[in-house]
Formats: C-alpha cells, sequence, structure tokens
C-alpha cells in the first residue's frame, strides 16, 4: 500500500506544473528580441517604404479612457433609443471605448475587409473596388455605398481605415519640432520582431504622455500603436496585430452579395475630388458643410484646441441622459473629461475639444 | 435528461410558430429573429439559451451522480470489491460524464435541427459575417458547434467529479457543481474582476460563435480546449488523490 501523501502527489503537481507553464510563457513572450540599431531616421524610412499591400490578420485594441462603459450586450436598440444618442455616434464611442478583435484582410489597394468580432454578432466592412458593403449581423442590416471613379485607381486611405499602418501614419505627420522621436528596446508583436518608435511630446500643456509604434523590422509595416496618457499607468490606447500573414487572402472574402432577408440600403457617395477639382474653393464650406465646419483653432502642435461655435453644437447632444451623467460641472460649463481628451461645452453652447487639461480649454473659450 | 435539453429547441419553435408576430431584427435572443425564415436557426437559439443553465445543470447532476450516486445507494463497496481498482471506477464514471456531456450538445442541436425543419423552411444559412453557406455545409458547422459546447463542458464534468467524491449525497455534490457554474458565470461579467476572466471555465461558453464567421476563426476553439484540458487535468488529479486515499464505508 503506497503511503497517503503519495496518493495527493497528482493533485499537487499538476497544478505546479500548469503554473510553472504559464510562468515560462509569460516570460518567453517577454523575452527580448536583438535587432541591428536603426535611427528614427531610418525606422520612419522603412515605414514609408513599406510596400506591403496583402496581408491578413487579427487586430485588438482596447482602450482606457476613463469613459462609462457602453452596454455592448443585451438588446443594443432599445439603450440607444432610451440614451438619447444618434445610433452612429453611440457605436463609434462603443468602439473607441473597451476592447475590440477584429480580422483585417487586405489585397492590393482596392480589396478590404474588416470584421468587427463582437459577442455573437459581427459587424463587418467589405471593400472590393468601388463597392463597399457594411454588414451588421445584430441588425441583419447591410448598407451599400458606390465610391466615385477615382478611388479605384488612388484611393487609397479608406482601405487602411482601420489598421495600425493608418494610425501611425497619422502620427507621424505631426513629427515636428514639438516631439521628440527616439527609438526604444526592440520588442516583439505578433511573433515579429519589430523596432520601437517612440514620441514624446515636448509640451507639458498635453494629456498625451507618449506614443509609441511598433515598426515590423522586416518590412516596415507599423504593427502596434499604443498611445499612453499622463498620469496613467494603462495604456489608453492600443491597437495592434495579433497574428499576421503577409500571403494574400482568398478573393471569395471581397465577393459580398447581402443575405436573403437582410435590410439592404444602397448609398452614392457624392464625388468630393471632382468637384473640388472643377469648382472653386471659395464655395466649400456650403458644398459640403458636414466635413468642412467653420470652426477655431487654438494653439498649435499637441497644445492645439478645436472651437466650434454654438450653432454647430447638437444642442441634444448635452441633454441626452448618458453624456449629462458623464459630464462633469466646471467653470464656465460643462466638461466631458477622457484620457486623451477634454471636451468642453460653455453654458453658451460652444464646444471646445483637445488633448489638453481643462485650463487651457477655459483660457481658449474665453478668448485669451 | 436529454430529453428535457431537447425540449428547449421545441419549445422555442413551438413559441415562434405559434406567435402572429415575428420578432424584429435584434430582439430576444440571438438568432432569433432569423427562424421563422430559415429553421436551422432554432438549433443556434436553443443552443444559446441553454448553455447559461440547462447545459451546466444536467451536466452537473450528470457528473455529481457519478461517485457520490454509488456511495449513496450504497453500491460503492460492492463496485470496489470486485477487482476492478478505484482508478479504473474513477476513469469509467468520467468517461461517462464525457458522453453525456457531448450528447447532451448534439441533442439539442438535433432536436432544433429535427423540429426546425418540420415547422419551418429550411435554405442556406447566413453566417455572422453576412456570407451565405449551403444546407450540408450549415449542418457540418451546427455539429462543430456542438461538439465545441461539449467540450466547453468538460472541465465542469472534471469538477463535479471531483465534488462527488468528497460526499456520499449525490444532491450535495450535484447542487455544488451547479453553483459553481453559475458562480463562474457571474464572475465572467463582472468588469473589476477582468484578470480572473480567462481562467475561468466558462469564458468560452459562448464563444462557438467565432464557428459561424467565415472563415471559421479556430482560435476560441483552441484556447476553450486548452482551458477546459487544464480543468479536466487539475481537477481529475485531485479526484484521484482524494478517491484513492477515501474510506470507502458505504
Amino acid at each position: 500500500m503506497t503511503p497517503v501523501w503519495k496518493r495527493w502527489l497528482p493533485a499537487a503537481v499538476v497544478p505546479a506544473v500548469i503554473a510553472g507553464g504559464a510562468v515560462l510563457g509569460a516570460v518567453q513572450a517577454g523575452a527580448a528580441t536583438d535587432l541591428p540599431d536603426k535611427t528614427p531616421q531610418e525606422v520612419l524610412e522603412m515605414v514609408a517604404d513599406s510596400s506591403v499591400r496583402s496581408l491578413s490578420g487579427t487586430v485588438e485594441q482596447t482602450s482606457e479612457l476613463g469613459l462609462p462603459q457602453l452596454p455592448t450586450d443585451g438588446p443594443s436598440a432599445e439603450s440607444d433609443a432610451s440614451s438619447g444618442v444618434p445610433s452612429g455616434v453611440a457605436s463609434a464611442l462603443e468602439l473607441l471605448g473597451g476592447s475590440h478583435t477584429a480580422r483585417v484582410y487586405l489585397d492590393g489597394h482596392s480589396q478590404a475587409r474588416v470584421q468587427v468580432m463582437d459577442r455573437l454578432a459581427e459587424r463587418d466592412v467589405i471593400r472590393n473596388g468601388r463597392d463597399v458593403w457594411f454588414y451588421s449581423s445584430k441588425q441583419n442590416a447591410a448598407t451599400h455605398l458606390i465610391l466615385p471613379e477615382y478611388s479605384e485607381s488612388e484611393g487609397h486611405h479608406s482601405d487602411k481605415a482601420w489598421t495600425p499602418e493608418s494610425l501611425s501614419e497619422h502620427f507621424l505627420s505631426s513629427v515636428e519640432p514639438s516631439t521628440e522621436v527616439t527609438v526604444g528596446s526592440d520588442s516583439e508583436v505578433a511573433g515579429r520582431a519589430a523596432y520601437e518608435l517612440v514620441l514624446t511630446p515636448d509640451s507639458s500643456e498635453t494629456l498625451v504622455g507618449s506614443v509609441s509604434i511598433a515598426v515590423d523590422s522586416e518590412t516596415g509595416l507599423p504593427l502596434s500603436v499604443d498611445v499612453q496618457a499622463r498620469g496613467q499607468d494603462a495604456p489608453a490606447f492600443e491597437v495592434g496585430f495579433t497574428e499576421l500573414s503577409l500571403e494574400a487572402p482568398s478573393d471569395d472574402l471581397f465577393n459580398f452579395t447581402p443575405p436573403p432577408g437582410a435590410t439592404v440600403t444602397e448609398r452614392v457617395v457624392e464625388d468630393h475630388h471632382a468637384k473640388h477639382a472643377q469648382g472653386d474653393h471659395g464655395d466649400r464650406h456650403q458644398g459640403d458643410g458636414k466635413h468642412d465646419k467653420d470652426y477655431t483653432k487654438y494653439g498649435s502642435g499637441w497644445e492645439t484646441v478645436i472651437g466650434l461655435p454654438a450653432d454647430e453644437v447638437p444642442a441634444e447632444l448635452m441633454d441626452s441622459p448618458l453624456i449629462a451623467e458623464t459630464a462633469q460641472e466646471v467653470d464656465g460649463g460643462r466638461l466631458l473629461s477622457s484620457a486623451l481628451v477634454n471636451v468642453l461645452v460653455t453654458d453658451d453652447g460652444r464646444a471646445f475639444a483637445g488633448s489638453v487639461p481643462l485650463e487651457r480649454l477655459q483660457a481658449a473659450a474665453e478668448g485669451r | 435528461m436529454l430529453a428535457a435539453l431537447a425540449a428547449v429547441p421545441v419549445l422555442i419553435a413551438l413559441a415562434v410558430r405559434l406567435s402572429s408576430r415575428d420578432p424584429g431584427p435584434g430582439q430576444g435572443p440571438p438568432f432569433l429573429d432569423r427562424v421563422s425564415q430559415n429553421g436551422l436557426f432554432i438549433a443556434l437559439t436553443g443552443m444559446v439559451v441553454s448553455i447559461p443553465l440547462f447545459l451546466p445543470l444536467t451536466v452537473s447532476v450528470a457528473a455529481g451522480d457519478t461517485i457520490a450516486g454509488e456511495a449513496g445507494h450504497g453500491t460503492l463497496r460492492y463496485l470496489l470489491a470486485a477487482p476492478a481498482g478505484r482508478v479504473r471506477l474513477l476513469a469509467v464514471k468520467y468517461a461517462a460524464a464525457v458522453v453525456f456531456c457531448l450528447a447532451a450538445a448534439l441533442s439539442v442541436a438535433t432536436a432544433g435541427v429535427l423540429i426546425g425543419s418540420a415547422l419551418f423552411d429550411v435554405g442556406p444559412i447566413t453566417l455572422l459575417s453576412g456570407d451565405t453557406i449551403s444546407v450540408g455545409e450549415s449542418l457540418l458547422r451546427l455539429f462543430l458547434v456542438a461538439c465545441y459546447v461539449g467540450l466547453s463542458l468538460l472541465g465542469l464534468a472534471a469538477i463535479g467529479l471531483f465534488i462527488s467524491t468528497l460526499t456520499e449525497v449525490p444532491v450535495g455534490a450535484m447542487a455544488a457543481t451547479a453553483v459553481l457554474a453559475v458562480v463562474s458565470q457571474i464572475l465572467d461579467n463582472l468588469p473589476q474582476l477582468e484578470w480572473l476572466h480567462p481562467w475561468l471555465f466558462s469564458h468560452h461558453w459562448l464563444g462557438f460563435a467565432d464557428l459561424l464567421r467565415q472563415p471559421i476563426s479556430w482560435d476560441s476553439f483552441a484556447a476553450n480546449g486548452l482551458l477546459q484540458g487544464g480543468y479536466i487535468v487539475v481537477f481529475c488529479g485531485l479526484a484521484y488523490s482524494r478517491f484513492a486515499t477515501k474510506d470507502v464505508l458505504s
């Protein structure tokens, strides 16, 4: 008869092995990769030279913006109606806050598919040449857009809309004297060795602590972007590939026919470019006022504050219960505060937004 | 118990058939609004509805009964008197629980497909991604979903087996296992405990939706398999240690 303690061995050994495996896995994931050193300039050039046009991968996004979490489960149709926020705004806020996983497929300039994987649901954007489809499985509704001619040849903005590539390009374009650019320690993203480009604002008058962009050491493709906010340990916003393959995805993925029974909305996008090319730029504000609002810019670089006049701010915005609950009363108006952006709505209805502390917004509101 | 599980999709199908008003998009449990157009969705709705309570409950009953049930009937010592050995008895009992998990998930799916094709039209199924697949492939996907759900319950069955070795009162073991299943799901919904979520055995229970995407995402199947495997190894180890050292008096 084996002693009693020996019979308890499996019960003790197995959890120990599992815990050991978990720790080992975490250590290996954090193991430093060693790449030949490069200057920030060289890394930027790699990004500019990047010729990756076909890929399939999984992108994960998490954010800790300090905003209240919108309900993602449950009957969303009802909650949208009761919160009084237009459903488009609500879904945009929902995409920015919390965590999301999406699968991204790109092939060339004109074929793209993004699948945002929700619990028991999915939202899809599919672009194939001039056809763009939006599909939401929860509503079983599809929207069909036909893009203007030009985008087939030169439209390379929309097909990057949600990849780390587009985000980092935005930040790289704002690299100017106000920012210190360094190359951080090498890292590993989605199993690929990557350079880490760190952008630190020189100004102390901004909420952004630093932005780091992981750049693939082989192809120069940006693999992840994290934005750190001042005074917060966890990254305020993080988006990056967790899996990446540079092979061209199957063509079937880009052929979308709306499923039977789905509600289909057809929309045609007006050709802004053609209009701008032939028309004079003077009447731009009347032509497509939706995109070019009359706003005022205060300050520059990281400290920029955007001011909107009262008639451009929808009055019902602040009345909606969701926003009213979030906003806090401050001198001169109400403040919507998050880790990266502050929005001040003054008592006379104007709105000021910027990645700056409240005092600067108040100063801008007083016209200083 | 399998009949009770099969009744879930049947009830849903009857309710949808008899009600005059179609549920609007996004209302009710997921997939319910598609049922009146395509009967195959009954199986999916039935699965979503059974996962939080009915399936864990029946699995808890089956797993909690394994050892404690024999002890409660006073038959355990006769089983062990035969030259079978405790390890073998435990293995056979757990294998029976595993078979029950798979049978439970398959019976919900099968009942859903049968009642759905009897009461509604059956046609190509629309995936979450908006792509449409043929009936044959739909049945294959449903089978995969049933396997996924069956796999998801194996961890719970292992916990039930362990608890069953602790007591001689089968009802106690069943209730404790069922309570754990509910507690795990509640913890999984508390955002404050986010670090704990990947370790909860119920974390991937609704992840079968990844099998309904185009292309299939196998990530959650693999993650779920690994997690359930961990639970099986830990709790079967505990069950072995407890059962091998236990004084069997009844």
